[in-house]
């Protein structure tokens, strides 16, 4: 890639680093270029320090770089905290009169916003001001400010483009090492963050309830989820707590329709027992997992790959059921929606496993979001059966799925129990009985497998083989690029459809490999001890990573070079 | 017209010999068959415990589920169908302690379900511990010195709650309390029915004479339960006499009717709207 520009806007909570990020985000895509936008901030509401760091190139990008090219410091600490991570040739642009180091550009930017109209519009200062640096052309920021402020008012708009331009030209006499020509073309796909794909994905799978309790980062999804509420016959709802969710989503699954919860590693913790009721009773139901590092309160605003192993074990006892781990917005939708598909035809709960960097970053996705062809809800009615009477809910059957009819739906009476039960619903504890309803479950199992994707895979005939799972792909997948083009044989795995654990195509894809190593986002190797249990095939080493933060590529490159 | 058989199956009961229990199943049968209310348009959910076995004790659509849980469940359900009849059966552990915190919130929603709790102020299926509301001083195997703990007064804390429709049973009284149900089951909002039913077994002070003695009929006098300070007034009688009848009725708004979603039909009869959906796809 001929363009590849990082670029860390950094300030206090409150100040808008997020405004600065989305609106240079928003210009790059429309100026036909590809970004990657992390978000790095404190559990705070004001204050502290937090930084949004976009990565700006002119072909496919899915993951941060460690230094910047450009630093935008809204306050003193930001300076102080990222100037040693400046490329040599790189610049700060700060909001003072005087600059306090060569490579630093003095941009009053606070008192431009008061010139423009008022403070409010530091940020919109100081996009302007990077854009102008990086050789932009002004008329596209102009646009977007007009279409973002026009419903408010003329006034708010005309101080916008005012203040943007202000930066802009306070810049114009500064040559930036790295600015390019901006005529790259048409957009190149949709600017996403991880929960949007996820809402997306859940309204196109026909998801019509959703119930959470607070909890970082999970709540966007439920809260972009609720921004289609109105349109379309869903309702999401804040409950009391992390069970009350679990078992609302189950009870309105029951009673018929798709439902779904977002939580975070300490309220999936808490869902656990409604999770083995959906296990028991065969509910379908979608639970996502945002993980962040933990135990209890762990890290709340960062990002982590911790919960794999509880996410594939959570609750007593044994029960089928999906764990799938998007790698992408594009990923997290079609994850999305096939995860209601699957949960509905085996009658299962699906557990999607995203994380902080997944959720909170802006990634510009190619792959269109396509609405289902059909939504098939696996359901019965009395119509179906030869005489509903003699319904029973938990019909042995050699696939272990039997008919699902919805309760006070016509004759056949749908009884449930979370307690051992028999065909009919109603508690047994007669051994046989047990062991043919263990077995009736878990008979779905192969099926299951069947409906896995296989692993994305690229280069897998390589001597070495980097393997990941989730939210990593960008990171392993260019870092690979990078050592491959460095004369390396190497190729790279990344796995999103994780459990039932899908032993004969894993098998095959790491046997012919010399060794493989893994790349994950817990202290562990959670995966890695996963595919040793399920296949016998031991990676060689690890590449781990849990300060909270984000592989960045350089990073994965400089790891791989070294084992 | 539905019969009480309809309601009957061959499922082997399993509570003690004398259960007050028997009564309340009896009295709840006799109620929806005076509402004319058929096996397929009820749905009895519950938790876990004596009390939550009764659906299997029923013909009917049921869904038991876990210690505590039943309210959750019941909600989720409403929102998915609020067409649906609901009677949740729970028990004093279930309900006031194990699950107290979605009985705080089923009040504050005021889902239009009927909460039925069998109140014996004991745990039966674990084996006589204390319930949330033994008295002071009630002795177990695992209070051997005595409950040291205050008792929860249910209806009081309903009614402190904002509870539109709160209620007092006894088991022993079925023709009074069929009555009190199907009130409870046309009140248009969250009905709390909270049954006093002793446990033959595990509370050999709170008996059947024990209630008998004390319980007088609220239908039978000229109360008005449309006062909340009188209903609180009520809600401490206890030890001389207990009123047994609707203590508070007041209109209130149901759930489903506070969303304006629900207002164009159940979310389950609302076909799926694929032009909607990909139009908010197209506009990301």
């Amino acid at each position: 890639m001929d363009i590849d520009i990082s670029i860390k806007i950094g300030g206090e909570a409150g100040q808008g680093i997020q405004t600065v990020g989305d609106l240079l985000a928003n210009v790059c895509r429309e100026a036909g270029l590809y970004i990657t936008g992390i978000n790095d901030f404190e559990s705070r509401i004001r204050g502290g320090h937090s930084y949004f760091q976009i990565r700006i190139c002119n072909t496919s990008v899915s993951a941060p770089e460690t230094t910047a090219h450009m630093v935008v410091a809204l306050n003193e600490q930001t300076y102080e905290l990222h100037h040693q991570d400046i490329h040599e040739g790189g610049l700060v642009i700060m909001d003072a009169r005087e600059a306090p180091a060569e490579n630093v550009i003095a941009v009053p930017i606070r008192e431009l916003a008061v010139e423009a109209g008022g403070r409010v519009m530091a940020n919109t200062v100081a996009v302007g001001a990077v854009l102008g640096l990086l050789g932009a052309p002004f008329h596209i920021l102009e646009g977007l400010l007009t279409r973002r402020f026009s419903r408010k008012s003329q006034q708010i708009v005309d101080n916008n483009i005012a203040a943007a331009k202000l930066g802009f030209e306070a810049v114009k006499d500064t040559s930036f090492k790295w600015s390019f020509d901006w005529n790259r073309g048409e957009p190149k796909g949709t600017l996403i963050n991880g929960s949007k794909a996820v809402a997306l994905g859940a309204l196109a799978a026909d998801c019509r309830f959703a119930a959470f309790y607070p909890m970082s980062p999970a709540t966007s999804v439920m809260q972009d989820l609720n921004s289609f509420s109105g349109k379309i016959p869903m309702i999401v709802e804040q409950v009391e707590d992390e069970i009350a969710a679990v078992n609302a989503i189950i009870g309105a699954s029951y009673a018929g329709i798709r439902s779904m919860t977002s939580t975070s590693g300490g309220g999936f913790s808490l869902m656990v027992e409604g999770l083995g009721l959906a296990g028991i009773t065969e509910t379908p139901i979608v639970v996502v997992d945002a993980q962040r590092p933990g135990p209890a309160t762990g890290l709340p605003t960062r990002t982590a790959q911790p919960d794999l192993l509880f996410a594939i074990r959570a609750s007593q006892d044994e029960f089928p059921r999906f764990v799938l781990a998007p790698g992408s917005p594009g990923e997290a939708y079609t994850i999305t929606t096939r995860a209601f598909e699957l949960a509905d035809k085996y009658q299962v709960p699906v557990i999607i496993l995203v994380d902080q960097y997944l959720c909170d970053s802006l990634f510009i996705e190619e792959n269109p979001f396509k609405i289902p062809t059909e939504i098939n809800r696996y359901t019965v009615t009395d119509e179906d059966m030869a005489d509903p009477r003699q319904y029973v809910r938990y019909a042995l059957t050699e696939d272990g799925v039997s008919p699902r009819a919805l309760p006070c739906n016509g004759e056949a009476l749908v009884m449930a129990s979370g307690n051992e039960h028999t065909e009919d619903g109603h508690i047994s504890e007669d051994p046989a009985n047990r062991v043919a309803m263990m077995d009736k479950r878990a008979a779905k199992i192969p099926r299951m497998i069947d409906e896995l994707d296989p692993p994305e895979t690229y280069h897998g005939e390589s001597e070495l083989l980097v393997v990941g799972w989730g939210s990593t792909r960008g990171a392993i997948r260019e870092a690979v690029e990078i050592l491959r083009n460095g004369g390396m044989d190497i190729g790279c795995l990344h796995f999103t459809d994780i459990w039932p654990f899908p032993t004969d195509v894993v098998t095959a894809a790491l046997e012919k490999a010399e060794r493989f190593v893994m790349v994950e986002q817990n202290s562990s190797a959670q995966f890695g001890q996963l595919i040793r249990e399920q296949t016998g095939l031991s990676y060689s080493a690890s590449i781990l990573k849990y300060d909270g933060r984000p592989f960045y590529t350089d990073e994965v490159v400089e790891k791989i070079k070294q084992i | 017209m539905v019969k009480i058989e309809d309601y009957h199956n061959d499922y082997e009961n399993k509570w003690c010999p004398g259960c007050g229990n028997f009564g309340l199943l009896d009295a709840m049968k006799d109620a929806l068959v005076n509402l004319d209310i058929a096996p397929r348009d009820i749905l009895l959910i519950s938790g876990i415990g004596q009390a939550a076995k009764t659906p299997h004790f029923m013909n009917c659509n049921f869904f038991h589920t876990l210690h505590g849980r039943a309210l959750p469940i019941a909600t989720g359900a409403k929102l998915a169908n609020h067409d649906l009849k609901i009677l949740v059966n729970s028990g004093d552990g279930d309900c006031y302690g194990e699950g107290g915190n979605h009985f705080i919130n089923a009040i504050r929603r005021n889902l239009d379900i009927t909460l039925l709790v069998h109140h014996n102020k004991v745990y039966g299926l674990t084996k006589g511990q204390a319930a949330p509301t033994s008295d002071m001083g009630f002795v177990t195997p695992q209070q051997p010195d005595g409950v040291r703990t205050d008792p929860l007064n249910p209806v009081k804390l309903a009614l402190s709650l904002g509870a539109s429709f709160v209620a007092r049973g006894f088991s022993n009284n079925r023709k009074h309390l069929s009555r009190l149900i199907q009130d409870a089951i046309q009140y248009r909002g969250f009905s709390l029915v909270d049954i006093l039913q002793p446990c033959v077994t595990y509370n050999k002070i709170n008996s059947h004479a024990w209630f008998k003695k004390r319980a007088y009929d609220l239908y039978e006098t000229d109360y008005q339960p449309d006062k909340l300070d009188e209903a609180l007034f009520l809600a401490e009688e206890w030890e001389d006499k207990i009123p047994i009848g609707i203590l508070y009725r007041k209109d209130s708004i149901p759930f489903h009717e506070r969303i304006g979603q629900l207002k164009e039909g159940t979310l389950i009869s609302r076909p799926y709207d694929a032009a909607t959906i990909q139009e908010i796809l197209s506009a990301v």
